[in-house]
């Protein structure tokens, strides 16, 4: 098919807005009347709460309100409401520090800050427990009135696991380790909540996913959701931390209502690191088998969660970790054991790659090792397992279309793979392969989405469509969409989103699933919009409508034995105002076929229906003197479908991979006592302009039989095999097999000179 | 006690009351309304604050208002001239090297002192004029391409 609109790079919608700073950013929104919020939060990782005296606070001049857990609705939260385990404020307990204990509003953020050292709370310190495995053992102290700090469990099996490795030629068993990171948005997660007169909630705040945080806040509240309004404005980032309901926005609804003014309340740089939640740490032990021939034969993890104090998005994380694992490669018998375990730590939640990043680092880390066991070069024992397409894996998961090996044959290619496996000094390449999802999960037993277009008498256009912006640039992928579909160039498209009360519901922009969802929901509005103008073209011109096409934002017809005639927008759309009094307003619709029995535990391999590979490739040159890896480039061949945007297609993947390249080398939350040490950009060090290596991208184009035009979602899949790559490129570089992100310095320099010594 | 001081922002004189505790960025941002100009930190770590004072790029969070006294500063509002971006703006659209767009507004204040500056900076140059400015969405590529077409006027 020829592509008029897509594939094109064209400007972001929002680049003009976002380039002047006309932009406007929840922090930049001012009402009259607003009060400033603050969070007083709990210096202990785990203490009984004896005493709170909140008089000082309330006697200061300019303070409006001061609340504890006695001022409020004490709903028990989580994302999943029967892993409920978390109050707006706290009760009895804190069980990390940064736990919200008592909050205020007033004047000025000065006044706010002034009344929260005015509070006095008394505690008993509590034993805590920081470490996953710690956790586990049965005289750990116990975070909540549970039997057990493992809140959850995932123990699913795929043929024989035993009796398979009994029959490999090869095994490979390690332990790997990856630690919590952040997702570091520019923008902080802050947001203004005001009841109106008529007792209804808005909530503005950068959230990926409006809809289903306006279910979250209603749920905490104890209110109905019909009284509650959601808009997001710009958004400074997301990376899957604005996806679950933080419990500011509770809070400042609860100190909006007390005073009836407008509250606002954002995180400092330093409580974003400490309690904006982070990626979860997992320790996995991880058993790999491989039959003479290059056949992997079997496969089995037991992955360990640092889950921190709170569930969030830990049982859904485990879960996405086991769908990976179980199709990634089609190993006929598999085994995966996964453990969620609370400790006295900031929780996890949702980031880029949501549980496939560790397991993906652990998983192919190993497949060199057992390469390397097996004498045989990493890339052609991927080949010779590589995915294919059409099939469906012993796992149950089916693969409509898989590109995995034109992944790695194109990325293979742009290096010299042979050439660069055998440098001389400490430098090296190393290969890892991902899939990932390209449509969100089912997992909800939910995926569907609507839009609208409506075409003004002016003829112009505009799309309304939950698709939640976040900077990713999904409002323009969904206008290039529509614009291909239209004829016209998505700059002439309006597009409208971000408000509850405007658009269909959804789900939200994370799981790599706006594209898909959101995209087939706005391709079939505009399908039907075409519909509508190529019929009263055809009435208009009494031309059939087979002849008639949209292109240039016009109408086209050209009947056999006829001249051509051209129809502008405008025209058409008077007629239909004038002659036939009707305007052209119409819905677009995409709803999985999952049906109504679909049980989510039972058919787990069927959780995503269309999956994207790819495959990186690291360079890296290793410092004997210092242990510094330098990576000098990654080449990126990733499966877009059919590739919406050129720029933006790139721009995901380079974000992606500059912040593998930070979770494999540099980022890491250090803790004393549970405190976070390191809460600012100069200490967590993520990737600076100087930091980066080079980045060639290269877009696969295997195309999906259900995405829009073909189209996959990418936003994730770029970041979860950089840290692998980089890995197995320290171990061509040096010989050191590297267990544990980040990969730092020490552990270089301790490994080569163990190496040297013959250990 | 508050204090007076004068400062031209992108050409307008304004004559202001500050704490002296307060910042150039609560200056830009809150006295003169112009939120172009982003917090991302209040530490200067990570640059999305960043303005032109008297030629020098530098974190508005890091500089009190009290030292702007009398100084010329000029935002990412003072960037276009009408409906005409300033040509490292043009680039930044042109090259895809915008996401969120938080670290945009710093990133061409940023790129566009470095530029006049250095007129002829290369990419080695480019790469450490930018290192204080962050940014967790674009991966910095398309950024320094931005700027190297700039430099290289392939942007009108």
């Amino acid at each position: 098919m020829k592509r008029k609109i897509l594939g094109k790079g064209y400007p972001r919608l929002d680049a003009l807005e976002k380039v002047t700073g006309a932009a406007q950013y929840t922090v930049d929104l001012k009402m009259p009347g607003l009060l400033y919020g603050m969070i007083l939060r709990s210096p202990i990782a785990h203490a009984r709460i004896k005493a709170i005296d909140i008089s000082k606070a309330q006697a200061l001049k300019g303070v409006h309100a001061v609340v504890t857990a006695k001022d409020v609705p004490l709903n028990i939260f989580s994302f999943y409401q029967w892993a409920a385990d978390k109050t707006m404020l706290a009760t009895d307990k804190v069980r990390y520090v940064g736990d919200e204990v008592a909050a205020v509003c007033a004047v000025d953020k000065d006044t706010a800050a002034r009344a929260i050292e005015l509070i006095e709370v008394e505690y008993e310190t509590l034993p805590a427990v920081f470490d996953a495995e710690e956790a586990m053992s049965p005289d750990a102290t116990l975070l909540h009135e549970r039997e057990s700090n493992v809140c959850f469990e995932v123990d699913r099996v795929v043929g024989d696991p035993d009796k398979a490795f009994a029959e490999c030629d090869y095994v490979c068993e390690e332990r790997y380790a990856t630690d919590k990171v952040c997702h570091c948005c520019l923008e902080v997660s802050n947001c203004i909540a005001k009841w109106d007169q008529s007792g209804r909630l808005t909530v503005w705040t950068n959230t990926q996913a409006p809809h289903t945080q306006r279910q979250e806040v209603a749920r905490i509240l104890g209110i109905s959701t019909k009284k509650v309004r959601f808009i997001s404005s710009h958004m400074g980032g997301g990376f899957g931390s604005k996806l679950v309901l933080d419990m500011k926005t509770p809070i400042a609804a609860v100190l909006s209502k007390m005073t009836g003014r407008p509250v606002r309340i954002q995180n400092s740089r330093s409580e974003e690191f400490c309690t904006a939640k982070t990626r979860y740490g997992y320790t996995m032990y991880v058993k790999t088998g491989a039959k003479k021939d290059g056949r992997l034969w079997a496969r089995e993890i037991k992955v360990i969660a640092d889950c921190g104090a709170y569930q969030d998005k830990g049982p859904a994380t485990l879960n996405f970790s086991n769908m990976m694992f179980a199709a990634h490669y089609n190993i006929p018998n598999v085994r995966y054991t996964g453990k969620l375990v609370y400790t006295n730590k900031q929780m996890g939640t949702a980031f880029r790659g949501f549980g496939n990043n560790q397991i993906a680092f652990a998983c192919e880390s190993q497949l060199d090792s057992l390469a390397a066991k097996m004498d045989m070069d990493p890339l052609e024992f991927r080949m010779k397992n590589a995915n294919k397409p059409g099939e469906k894996m012993h796992s149950g998961a089916e693969i409509p279309t898989c590109g995995m090996s034109e992944c790695m044959e194109s990325a293979a290619k742009a290096v010299d793979w042979n050439q660069k496996r055998n440098q001389k000094g400490l430098r090296g390449i190393g290969v890892a392969n991902s899939l990932h999802t390209a449509q969100g999960g089912r997992y909800y037993a939910y995926a569907a989405t609507d839009s609208f277009i409506k075409i003004a008498e002016d003829g112009m256009i505009t799309l309304i469509t939950p698709a939640a912006e976040m900077g990713q640039g999904i409002h323009s992928a969904m206008a290039q969409i529509v614009g291909e579909e239209l004829g016209i160039p998505p700059t002439e498209i309006n597009v409208i989103g971000s408000d509850t009360d405007l658009t269909p519901y959804d789900l939200g922009s994370w799981g790599s699933r706006g594209t898909f969802v959101c995209g087939n929901a706005a391709l079939a509005a505009a399908r039907e919009a075409k519909k509508e103008l190529i019929g009263i073209a055809s009435e208009m011109l009494e031309v059939k409508s087979e002849f008639i096409k949209l292109e240039d934002g016009q109408a086209v017809a050209k009947a056999p034995g006829s001249p051509e005639v051209i129809l502008p927008m405008a025209e058409i759309m008077d007629y239909t105002m004038n002659k036939r009094k009707a305007p052209i307003s119409v819905r677009g619709q995409w709803a999985d076929d999952m049906g109504p029995d679909w049980d989510v535990p039972k058919e787990w391999t069927k959780n995503v229906r269309s999956w994207a590979f790819g495959t990186q490739i690291a360079e890296v040159e290793v410092d004997e003197e210092t242990g510094e890896v330098k990576v000098l480039k990654v080449i990126a061949a990733q499966e877009s479908g059919i590739t919406i945007n050129q720029k933006m297609a790139e721009g995901q993947i380079e974000g992606s991979v500059v912040q593998g390249v930070g979770y494999a080398l540099t980022e890491k939350q250090v803790l004393a006592e549970g405190k976070v040490v390191n809460d600012g950009f100069i200490d967590y060090k993520i990737l600076s302009s100087e930091d980066i290596p080079e980045i060639e991208t290269i877009l696969v184009e295997t195309g999906d039989p259900e995405g829009p035009f073909g189209a996959k979602g990418l936003g994730e899949a770029g970041l979860v095999p950089t840290a692998p790559a980089i890995a197995n490129a320290i171990y061509n570089a040096c010989g050191v097999r590297c267990y544990e992100l980040p990969i730092t310095r020490e552990f270089i320099l301790k490994s080569l000179k163990e190496k040297k010594a013959g250990k | 006690m508050k204090h007076q001081i004068e400062i031209t922002v992108n050409g307008d004189a304004h004559h202001l009351l500050v704490e002296a505790h307060q910042t150039l960025l609560d200056v830009i941002r809150d006295l003169i309304g112009f939120t172009g100009t982003k917090s991302g930190c209040e530490m200067g770590e990570c640059g999305a604050c960043t303005v032109v004072m008297n030629g020098d790029a530098v974190n508005s969070c890091l500089v009190l208002a009290l030292e702007a006294d009398g100084t010329e500063i000029r935002t990412i509002e003072g960037m276009a001239q009408g409906d005409k971006l300033h040509p490292v703006q043009e680039s930044f659209v042109e090259n895809g090297a915008i996401q969120c767009g938080y670290c945009t507004s710093g990133m061409v204040m940023a790129s566009t002192a470095l530029l006049d500056k250095n007129p002829k900076a290369d990419i080695e140059a480019i790469r450490k004029g930018l290192r204080g400015n962050l940014c967790r969405c674009t991966g910095y590529t398309k950024i320094i391409k931005a700027v190297e077409s700039a430099r290289d006027g392939e942007v009108t």
